[in-house]
C-alpha cells in the first residue's frame, strides 16, 4: 500500500487510528503490528514472509550475542551469521539477474536469469534489522527480548517501505514507552497532510511533464535540461513527502523519527548536498562502512579506496543496474574533488554561484540516475548539448513550460527554505497580519487537500518510485 | 551535529501547534471520515452515464488474484471509480489545472474558441487496419468498395490548438514528413496516416479525400466543442465528398428541413473534464420531406420511420439521437427511391451520415463490426442488389476500435 492512495487515506488509515488510539498502552504496539503487516501484505502477499524471517534472523542474533556472546569470536560468529543471510536474501532478490547478466556478458558459459521478482522495501528494512546486529554487537544498543516488539519496530509501516532508515536505538526506548497524545496529533496530522500535497500536487504533475518531455521527440536543449529538472523536483518531492508523511504518522503514533531531507536542492556544493539529501541513508554508510573503513585518518590512498567503496555501494543500493553505481561513483569523485580540489575555493565564490554549481551537477547526475536503460540514455544526453544538432531553445519549450508554470515556480520555490522563513517573519508581525496569513493559509491547506484527492479520484498518474531500491 | 540539528526541528515545530492547525486537521479528519463512511454506504452503479464507460467492479478474492497483486490493485481502481462524488472531483481537478493556466489536461486540449480537442496519440494498429480494409475490399464481388476516413478535430481545427502544442507543432511541419519519419522521429499526424494507409489500398478500393472539403469550410461548426463527432454539418461535408466519387447529384442541404433538437449537449470529451465552465452544444437534425422510411434494429427487432431518436436528448448521451446508438446492424429502406442498396461499415461517425444517403438508395445496411459477427462482405455478396460499400471511420478512435478485426 502507498500513503497517496484513495484505500489507504481514506479506509485504512482512519481504521487504524481509531483503533490504536482506542486500545490501551501496551496494546498500542500490537494494533501497530497488525497494521504494519497488513499494509505490506497488501503489496507483497508472499514476499511478507521474507520480511518476517530477515527480523527474526537480527533479533535472534541480539539473543544469541547476549548469552552465548562471551568470546569475542563467538560474537563475530554471530554477527556474520546475521549478515550473511540478511545481505544473501538482499543480494538474491534484488540483484541476482544483475550479477546473472554481467556473467553472461563475461564468460562464454550463459546462465539463465532467475527472474526474481523485487520485494518492495527490502532495502530499507534491510539495513534497519542489520544496523541493529552491529549496534549490538558494537554495544551501542540494548538488546530487544520481545520479538514481537523487535518486529514492530521492522516492519512499523510509517517507514516501512520508503524511509527514513530508522535504528533500532532511535525508537528502542519509544517502542515500550512514549507519550501519544492529543498535540502530537495534530502535529503529525498537519505535518503527513503537508507532504501528502507535495506527493500529489507537486511530485505528480512534474512528474507527468518530465513522462512528457522524457518520450518527446526533437527536444531542444533547453526542454532536454527542463526535462531534468524535472525529474530532480519529481524525485525530491516525492521522496522528501514520503519522508514527510512518515514522520508525521510517527508523530500521531508517538514516534520521533529522523529527518530526511533538509532542503537538500538549496545545497552550496555536492558535500552540502549530501549533508541534506536521505539523511538516513548517508549517515548509515557513514556509520556502517566509511568509518569502520577508517573514514578519512587514514592515508589518502586509503581514504580514496573508502570513497569508492562508500560511493559505489551507495549508487548500488539504489538499483541493480549500472547507472545506478555510475550515479554513486559520480557523487564520489566530486565529494573526492571538493575535498582536494576545489572545496576551498568553492566556498570563496559568490553564494549564488555555488548554488548554480551544485544545482547543475545534481541535476546531471539524476539524469544518469533516471535512465535505467543506457541506450535511451545515449539518445537523451546528446541533447542536452545540442549534438543532434537540436536548437538551443524551441518552440516546444514554451509548451512545456507554460502548461506546467505555477507548478515549476512552486517547486522550485519551496525547494528553498521558504516556510520556516515565513513562520519567522509572522512570529515578529502583529496579531492582526498574523491572524490573516495563519486563516489564509488554513484555507489554503483545505482547498488544496480537496484538489489532491481529485487529483487520486481521476487516478490518472500516481507512480511509486522506490520499486528499484 | 545533525541530531541537534534533527533536534531542533522537532522541538521547533512541537512548538508550533496553534488553534487555526487544530480546526484545520479536525476539519480534514472529518472530511476523510465522510468520504470514508459514505463510500460504503452510497450504492453502487456499474456504469457512468457521465463518462460513458464501464465502472471498474470490485475485484474477487481468490488466492490468485491475491498473489498477483490483482485483488489490491483493483481495490484502488474500484474505490477511485465509486468514490463519492466522483464527477464533482473530476471537475474540481480540471478546474484547478484550467486556473493554473493548462492548455492540456486529461489528454484534452482546450481550443482557443473554447472547445475540447483530444490530443492525437500516435496509432499501433494501422498495419492491421490496412489488412481488414484490404480483405474486404477483396472479398466483395459485386461491389464497389469506398474509403472515407475522416479526421477529427484536432487535425481539421489545427489553427485552433493552442499554440506550440504537440499537434499543432506536427501539424505544421506535415509537409516534411515521410511515413518513415512519422514511425519515428515525428509524433504523427492524422493526415499522414490517412496518406499512409490509402497508399496501401488494392485498386479495388476507392479513397475518398475528406479532409481537404472539411478543411476549406469556415463559416459553420464542422466539429462539436464537446464531443469528439463532427455535427450534422460535417457529415454533410462527408456526403459532398462521397456524391463526388461515387458519381451522385447531391441534395442541397436548404432542401433538408433543419431543427435544432438540442441546446444543452454535453459531449463525451466533456466527461473527460467535467467542468461547466465549458459551454455545451447545439444538435442540429436535417430532415427531407420526400422520406418514405423503415428503419428496422437487427438485434432488438424494433422497427421506427426515423433514423433519430429523440428519446435520448434528455438523456446524458444525445448523440445516441442519430440511429439509436449500437446496434451490430441496422437497414434502412426509403420506399420513396425506387431501387440501389448501399452497405456501409462503420463507426459510430457515421450515424449522423447515414440519413444523406437515404435520398439515393433505397436501402441502406449499416453494419457495426463491433457487434456483427461473420464479416459484412459475406451478407454483401449474398446480396446482389447492393452496388456500393462505404467504409466510413474516424481516426481518433478507429486505432482502439475492436470493431476493425470484424471488418472482411
Amino acid at each position: 500500500m502507498v500513503f497517496s492512495s484513495l484505500p489507504f487515506l481514506f479506509f485504512f488509515l482512519p481504521a487504524f487510528l481509531i483503533l490504536y488510539y482506542l486500545f490501551p498502552g501496551r496494546a498500542k504496539n500490537f494494533v501497530l503490528l497488525v497494521f504494519s503487516l497488513i499494509f505490506y501484505a497488501w503489496g507483497e502477499p508472499v514476499y511478507i514472509l521474507l520480511m518476517l524471517l530477515s527480523s527474526f534472523v537480527d533479533y535472534l542474533d541480539g539473543i544469541l550475542q547476549e548469552k552465548y556472546g562471551t568470546t569475542l569470536f563467538r560474537k563475530r560468529l554471530f554477527l556474520s551469521v546475521a549478515l550473511l543471510i540478511n545481505f544473501s536474501l538482499l543480494a538474491y532478490f534484488k540483484y541476482a539477474d544483475f550479477a546473472v547478466g554481467i556473467w553472461n556478458r563475461l564468460t562464454p558459459w550463459d546462465a539463465t536469469l532467475p527472474g526474481v521478482a523485487l520485494p518492495v522495501g527490502i532495502s530499507f528494512y534491510t539495513f534497519q534489522t542489520v544496523s541493529y546486529s552491529i549496534d549490538v554487537y558494537k554495544g551501542r544498543v540494548k538488546v530487544e527480548h520481545n520479538y514481537l516488539s523487535y518486529l514492530t519496530y521492522v516492519s512499523m509501516f510509517p517507514q516501512l517501505i520508503a524511509g527514513p532508515i530508522v535504528r533500532f536505538s532511535t525508537v528502542q526506548e519509544e517502542l515500550h514507552q512514549r507519550t501519544v497524545c492529543e498535540s502530537g496529533f495534530v502535529r503529525g496530522m498537519k505535518r503527513f497532510l503537508l507532504g501528502l500535497l507535495r506527493k500529489v500536487l507537486i511530485a505528480n504533475q512534474i512528474g507527468a511533464l518530465w513522462d512528457t518531455i522524457r518520450v518527446a521527440d526533437g527536444i531542444s536543449v533547453a526542454t532536454a535540461w527542463l526535462g531534468l529538472l524535472c525529474f530532480t523536483l519529481q524525485l525530491y518531492y516525492d521522496f522528501s513527502a514520503y519522508s514527510d508523511m512518515a514522520i508525521g504518522l510517527g508523530w500521531m503514533l508517538g514516534f520521533h523519527f529522523p529527518e530526511n531531507f533538509i532542503y537538500p536542492l538549496s545545497a552550496t556544493s555536492i558535500t552540502d548536498f549530501w549533508h541534506r539529501w536521505h539523511v538516513s541513508l548517508s549517515t548509515w554508510f557513514r556509520d556502517y562502512v566509511y568509518i569502520p573503513l577508517g573514514g578519512n585518518r587514514v592515508g589518502t590512498a586509503k581514504h580514496l579506496r573508502n570513497m569508492f567503496a562508500v560511493w559505489f555501494l551507495t549508487g548500488l543500493w539504489h538499483g541493480a543496474s549500472w547507472n545506478f553505481v555510475l550515479w554513486g561513483l559520480y557523487h564520489g569523485i566530486l565529494l573526492t574533488l571538493e575535498k582536494y580540489v576545489w572545496g576551498k575555493g568553492l566556498a570563496k565564490l559568490p553564494k549564488f554561484l555555488q548554488h548554480l554549481y551544485a544545482i547543475v551537477i545534481v541535476v546531471f547526475g539524476f539524469g544518469i540516475f533516471t535512465f535505467d536503460d543506457m541506450a535511451e540514455m545515449g539518445q537523451y544526453f546528446p541533447q542536452l548539448i545540442g549534438l543532434p544538432g537540436n536548437a538551443l531553445i524551441g518552440q516546444e519549450l514554451r509548451w512545456y513550460a507554460g502548461n506546467y508554470l505555477p507548478f515549476l515556480l512552486a517547486a522550485i520555490l519551496l525547494a528553498f527554505p521558504v516556510y520556516p522563513w515565513f513562520q519567522k517573519k509572522l512570529a515578529g508581525a502583529n496579531a492582526y497580519r498574523r491572524n490573516l496569513y495563519t486563516t489564509c493559509g488554513a484555507l489554503l491547506l483545505i482547498a488544496l487537500f480537496m484538489v489532491a484527492v481529485a487529483s487520486l479520484v481521476r487516478d490518472t498518474y500516481n507512480p511509486f518510485l522506490y520499486f528499484r531500491f | 551535529m545533525e541530531e541537534q540539528k534533527n533536534q531542533a526541528t522537532t522541538e521547533q515545530a512541537e512548538k508550533q501547534i496553534t488553534l487555526t492547525d487544530r480546526v484545520v486537521v479536525y476539519l480534514i479528519c472529518a472530511m476523510i471520515l465522510c468520504f470514508g463512511i459514505a463510500f460504503f454506504v452510497t450504492p453502487k452503479k456499474d456504469f457512468s452515464d457521465n463518462e460513458n464507460r464501464t465502472l471498474a467492479k470490485m475485484p474477487e478474492l481468490t488466492w490468485e488474484n491475491v498473489k498477483g497483486g490483482r485483488f489490491t490493485d483493483g481495490i484502488g481502481t474500484y474505490a477511485a471509480d465509486h468514490f463519492p462524488m466522483r464527477d464533482s472531483f473530476l471537475g474540481i481537478m480540471t478546474e484547478a489545472e484550467r486556473r493554473s493556466g493548462r492548455k492540456e489536461i486529461n489528454g484534452v486540449y482546450i481550443a482557443k474558441d473554447g472547445s475540447l480537442i483530444e490530443v492525437y496519440d500516435a496509432p499501433v494498429n494501422t498495419e492491421k487496419q490496412i489488412a481488414q480494409f484490404t480483405k474486404l475490399a477483396q472479398n466483395v464481388e459485386n461491389a464497389q468498395c469506398y474509403l472515407m476516413l475522416v479526421p477529427t478535430a484536432v487535425s481539421i481545427n489545427a489553427e485552433q490548438l493552442p499554440k506550440t502544442a504537440p499537434d499543432e507543432l506536427a501539424q505544421r511541419r506535415e509537409d516534411v514528413i515521410t511515413i518513415q519519419a512519422e514511425k519515428g522521429a515525428y509524433r504523427p499526424t492524422q493526415k499522414g496516416i490517412i496518406r499512409y494507409i490509402y497508399a496501401a489500398m488494392p485498386e479495388e478500393m476507392q479513397n475518398i479525400d475528406v479532409a481537404t472539403p472539411l478543411k476549406q469550410v469556415s463559416d459553420r461548426r464542422l466539429y462539436y466543442r464537446t464531443d469528439h463527432h463532427w455535427t450534422t454539418d460535417g457529415a454533410y461535408v462527408g456526403y459532398l465528398a462521397f456524391c463526388e466519387a461515387r458519381g451522385l447529384t447531391p441534395i442541397a442541404l436548404e432542401d433538408y428541413t433543419a431543427e435544432t433538437v438540442s441546446e444543452d449537449f454535453y459531449g463525451t470529451i466533456f466527461s473527460k473534464l467535467n467542468d461547466t465552465y465549458f459551454v455545451p452544444d447545439t444538435i442540429v437534425s436535417y430532415t427531407y420531406p420526400a422520406w418514405d422510411l423503415t428503419v428496422e434494429y437487427s438485434d432488438s427487432k424494433e422497427v421506427t420511420d426515423t433514423p433519430y431518436n429523440p428519446e435520448y436528448l434528455t438523456q446524458k448521451d444525445q448523440y445516441s439521437y442519430f440511429l439509436n446508438n449500437i446496434h451490430p446492424m441496422v437497414t434502412i429502406t426509403n420506399d420513396a427511391v425506387a431501387d440501389g442498396a448501399i452497405a456501409v461499415v462503420k463507426d459510430s461517425y457515421a450515424n449522423c451520415f447515414v440519413p444523406y444517403l437515404l435520398a439515393h438508395y433505397h436501402t441502406v445496411y449499416v453494419f457495426d463490426t463491433r457487434y456483427y459477427k461473420g464479416g459484412p462482405s459475406k451478407f454483401i455478396n449474398e446480396h446482389p442488389e447492393i452496388t456500393d460499400v462505404l467504409i466510413l471511420y474516424n481516426m481518433n478512435t478507429i486505432d482502439n476500435d475492436t470493431g476493425i478485426g470484424g471488418i472482411y
